[in-house]
């Protein structure tokens, strides 16, 4: 039997924990040392010679179709369907229906995963579905398994029942079309299958898989792809600038005199970066950023078109792109109670900033901080509390 | 425009030309046709005859159903709607050889002679062995027509185009390159042409004002008016100058010049004398990627989405925000005194709003000229620096106007988009917009990017007091997210678009910089929805236009917050008197403006200066968004061509 050449991503989902950024952006177009999410699942899948994928979009579908266009840039051929509106991942999976091979792989196209995990599933020959063993389970559907088969999945158990979780990574036949009936979730089709006879395979994978489902994900998995970047110098480094480790400096860009930069770190396109500015790990800027003298940034991911004031201090932070920060704005990290969707959350970070704000000068955002798009905080304030979008401190 | 494509090469030709016509269908057309040489075939009554002859296949109508009448194409199903139309045959016929490696093609957009099959393109002689495709305008073809009708010659169009495989008839003794060379000493006027004749594996090509271009492949070789045509196969190009004669076959490529260089008289375009030329070879930086729709329903709405990477692209390694600096490569030579831009169409607009920032932050006299206005009597010559801008560096009103200039001794600058065309050779200096090809016939992202070029050139022959300003660098800093951020807004106008696709006129209405801006929305609207849209300065409404004014008419309105707001507001309560609607496009935050008006389309915060950008991206959204409520086709619109290359 033939290797499978085919993947359906699903793409289409919003995103709600991940609030502000995701206002403006689907999930899977969350940028991540540079590149959206999205690209290191289709990078994952081209490396295993799954070229034609077929893309299940929805929620602010534009910037999915704008960004991966054909796929021709990325060395694979992109067919788009559309989840109109976004129920769940069997009702995504159904609207592929059409452009389905008899076997195909499903991802989520909001999971960094390892090219090496998919390998084995490329040539299943029957529905399997990849797990993982890990010690937090909480978030995810656990997996009973039995004979390498899957016997149960329960989402987001109260008691750890087992330490395998599904990946949402499944190599399928086309049959699985015919359970899809009118289920919302994958999960269950997944129980209806095993209950109708339908034996689906346990495979087990030790490589990376990482979700994105909270902002302070978003940093580790900017932390693990940074840890994989080669150096690679662009633009204008101007004499007296110092750059250790794996740093990636884009076309354009101009990183002035006295600058220290420590990889790993990405620096994007068109940037403006010193003179005197400290870029600590694992930091990744977007293109057109601008970060101004005597500034400092350590652990944060500053997005496109950000403007960055002179003598700013910033740390585990993301700020999203187009938002204008002042002089002497300060970032702090630290422990944090953050509330998402109404679950707190204990955590170390810094401020959370989403698109096309300005932050006056001198202010202060306290640790764990979220801060909206479009908002406008006058200078000296300090921000020890979300501000909701549009929010205005003055 | 007209869109010619030939090939040369070891493949079969016909699927090439049929995929490259389509790569052309952008430039607007209105039939379409190919020629074909055909080494050998089997006649019907299953002899073969070894001599090649020619077979052409032309009609009205789109691409795709002219390749309906290839029966031999594989995959392709005979609808028998075209005909051969080479004078022997009578019905299709079925290749039983393998179709030519040579061939041309041409889409037409109608100057001389009505829509019609026989108006089509490729033209045969009285022979039917020598097929011509042409873009540009014979200016003497009544009275060579004249002359050939009373040498027996039979024409069957009412083309000016055919004089042109007659008059190669006329010269021909066996000698393809020689016959062309003296047909066209008789020709006046402008023209890309490309000859086939079924006694020749070369095809030769001239041009004159109306560009051409050689794409070099392997073991084939392209000759086509546009580069999108032959962006498929290669991305290696030979910009053909004026006056060039190109011999193309499948391993060769020969050009020769009458002309010794830049700025010959026209006269000795009539001469016979032929030296060989080398022309550079050139890579273009555009992917076929680019030129493809990638899951958007329209080019239009994909280039719209582009625009903040266009601006990007445009504003790459030229700006400083720390240092307050714009850097460029385009000199301004001491003694200048005035500036005068010359355009056509959407440029023009781009122009007028530059007229504004240029004189705001220069202190330069500036003025702008339609480009076939452009006269040059009425100023100062060797004090005037005199720019051309255009999308496509092949608008021939423009390039004729920046000739004009140089032979009246004034300083040049070309603004264009197109790496090698023809305005980047006639101008003393070009400035590149680098924006990406662009599909869609409505100017979107061309146009931004030209905006964003002509504010690069104010700022960076500003003084540096006004450099010194907050602002204005953080200003182009920040367009590209700014532009992002009307395109997040998107939805938000759709409704408003709804609400105008229901009138059939429409008036736009801005002052100061934003009147060129309410020029080029409505230029987007009646371009693409075909709904009537007038633009004018808020002040002129009530000279005039008011007696149009009332319940059917709305009115699209710039709001912007600067120091045009108040009187605009008077404008606004006097056309709300009339019973118009209205629709002000105002700043985020501006409660007031709700009071008078029906509609509110909100533009994100943003230095009065640059407000063109987002206002003419708010339109664009709005035109395009009317156009697909009215069910318009939106890429093609009707009677409108991309690049206008004929005068």
């Amino acid at each position: 039997m033939e290797r499978i050449t085919q993947a359906i991503i699903l793409a289409a989902g919003e995103g709600q924990r991940l609030k502000p950024f995701t206002r403006l952006l689907p999930k899977v177009m969350l940028p991540i040392a540079g590149n959206p999410i999205l690209q290191y699942v289709v990078e994952a899948l081209a490396q295993n010679g799954i070229r034609r994928i077929v893309m299940v979009v929805g929620y602010r579908k534009e910037q999915v179709q704008d960004y991966f266009s054909s796929g021709q840039g990325f060395g694979v051929e992109i067919n788009y369907v559309v989840q109109p509106q976004q129920l769940g991942t069997a009702h995504a999976l159904r609207q592929a229906r059409e452009l389905a091979d008899d076997r195909f792989l499903l991802v989520a196209g909001d999971n960094i995963i390892d090219p090496g995990s998919i390998r084995p599933l490329v040539n299943a020959r029957s529905n399997t579905m990849l797990i993982r063993t890990q010690e937090d389970v909480s978030k995810y559907g656990v997996v009973m398994v039995q004979d390498g088969l899957v016997r149960e999945v329960i989402e987001k158990p109260l008691e750890k029942i087992s330490n395998q979780v599904n990946t949402g990574i499944y190599a399928f036949n086309r049959e699985v079309f015919d359970f899809l009936d009118d289920e919302v979730k994958l999960t269950s089709v997944i129980q209806r299958m095993i209950a109708q006879g339908c034996d689906i395979l346990a495979l087990e994978t030790g490589g990376t898989w990482l979700d994105a489902v909270y902002p302070w994900d978003i940093l580790k998995l900017n932390n693990l792809i940074l840890s994989r970047i080669s150096p690679s110098l662009g633009g204008t480094i101007e004499d007296g600038a110092v750059i250790k480790g794996a740093v990636s400096i884009g076309d354009g860009t101009i990183i002035r005199s006295n600058c220290y930069i420590v990889g790993p770190a990405v620096i994007g396109d068109d940037c403006e970066i010193g003179p005197s500015v400290c870029i600590f790990p694992s930091t990744s800027v977007g293109n057109g950023a601008v970060i101004s003298p005597f500034s400092i940034v350590r652990n944060t991911i500053v997005g496109n078109n950000v403007l960055i004031g002179p003598s700013s201090s910033i740390q585990d932070s993301i700020i999203a792109p187009g938002t204008i920060i002042g002089s002497h704005f300060a970032a702090r990290s630290g422990e944090a109670a953050m509330m998402i969707e109404g679950e707190y959350h204990q955590v170390k970070m810094g401020a959370i900033i989403g698109s096309y704000s300005q932050i006056g000068d001198s202010a202060t955002a306290q640790p764990g901080v979220i801060i909206g798009n479009h908002c406008r905080i006058k200078a000296m304030k300090v921000i020890s509390e979300n501000i909701p979008d549009g929010g205005l401190v003055v | 425009m007209c869109g010619i494509i030939a090939y040369a090469g070891y493949k079969e030709c016909q699927p090439i030309l049929l995929e490259s016509l389509k790569r052309l269908e952008y430039r607007g057309y209105d039939s379409c046709g190919i020629a074909v040489r055909v080494e050998s075939r089997k006649s019907r009554r299953g002899r073969i005859n070894p001599t090649p002859t020619i077979e052409v296949y032309k009609d009205v109508g789109r691409v795709g159903d002219l390749a309906k009448s290839f029966p031999q194409i594989q995959g392709l199903k005979g609808g028998g709607r075209g005909t051969p139309v080479d004078g022997q045959d009578a019905r299709p016929t079925r290749l039983q050889t393998p179709g030519s490696g040579l061939g041309i093609a041409h889409t037409r957009w109608a100057t001389h002679g009505e829509v019609s099959k026989s108006n089509a393109h490729p033209h045969l002689d009285c022979s039917g062995r020598i097929a011509v495709v042409h873009n540009g305008v014979i200016e003497n073809f009544q009275s060579l027509r004249d002359e050939l009708t009373r040498e027996g010659h039979h024409f069957s169009s009412e083309t000016d185009t055919e004089v042109i495989p007659h008059l190669i008839e006329r010269y021909y003794d066996g000698d393809l390159e020689g016959a062309v060379t003296r047909a066209l000493a008789d020709v006046r006027g402008t023209y890309a042409i490309i000859v086939l004749a079924a006694g020749h594996k070369k095809l030769v090509a001239a041009r004159r004002e109306s560009p051409l271009i050689i794409g070099i492949g392997d073991r084939e070789n392209f000759v086509a008016s546009d580069v999108a045509a032959v962006l498929d196969y290669t991305d290696r190009v030979i910009y053909l100058e004026d006056g060039d004669i190109a011999l193309v076959s499948e391993g060769s490529i020969s050009i020769t010049s009458r002309e010794s260089g830049r700025g010959t008289p026209d006269s000795r375009l009539q001469t016979l004398d032929y030296r060989p030329v080398q022309r550079e070879e050139q890579v273009i930086p555009w992917s076929l990627e680019e030129a493809q729709k990638g899951g958007y329903e329209h080019f239009m709405l994909k280039e719209i989405h582009e625009q903040p990477k266009a601006i990007e692209n445009t504003l790459s390694g030229h700006i400083s925000l720390i240092e307050r600096t714009v850097s460029l490569n385009v000199r301004k030579e001491a003694g200048l005194e005035d500036i005068v831009l010359v355009a056509c169409g959407t440029s023009s607009h781009a122009a007028l709003i530059a007229e504004y920032v240029i004189g705001k932050l220069c202190h330069l006299p500036v003025r702008v000229k339609v480009a076939s206005e452009f006269n040059c009597h009425e100023m100062a010559l060797e004090k005037t620096w005199v720019w051309g801008i255009s999308q496509s560096g092949e608008t021939l009103d423009t390039l004729r106007a920046i000739k004009k200039a140089r032979t009246l001794g004034c300083a040049t600058l070309a603004i264009t988009n197109v790496p090698g065309s023809s305005i980047t050779r006639i101008a003393e200096q070009v400035f590149y917009t680098r924006a990406g090809p662009e599909i869609g016939v409505a100017a979107t992202k061309t146009f931004l990017t030209q905006l964003v070029a002509l504010y690069l050139l104010a700022f960076s022959f500003a003084s540096p007091d006004i450099m010194n300003a907050e602002g204005l660098i953080e200003g182009l800093r920040l367009l590209p997210s700014r532009v992002r951020q009307v395109l997040d807004g998107a939805e938000g106008i759709i409704p408003h678009a709804r609400h105008l696709s229901r009138y059939d006129n429409a008036f736009f209405i801005g002052r100061g910089l934003n009147y060129p801006v309410a020029m080029e929305g409505a230029l987007k609207l009646k371009e693409i929805s075909y709904i009537h849209a007038e633009a004018y300065a808020a002040g002129e409404l009530k000279h005039g236009p008011f007696a149009l004014l009332g319940p059917s008419t709305p009115v699209v309105a710039m709001a912007t917050r600067d120091d045009t707001y108040e009187p605009m507001l008077t404008s606004i309560k006097e056309i709300k008197a009339r019973g118009s609607q209205v629709i002000a496009l105002a700043e985020e935050g501006d409660e007031d403006i709700e009071q008078f008006v029906d509609a509110v389309i909100r533009i994100p915060p943003i230095d009065p200066l640059f407000s063109p950008f987002l206002n003419s991206v708010a339109l664009q959204l709005l035109a395009y968004y009317a156009a697909k409520e009215r069910g318009c086709p939106i890429d093609l619109p009707a009677n409108l061509a991309k690049s206008v290359t004929v005068p």
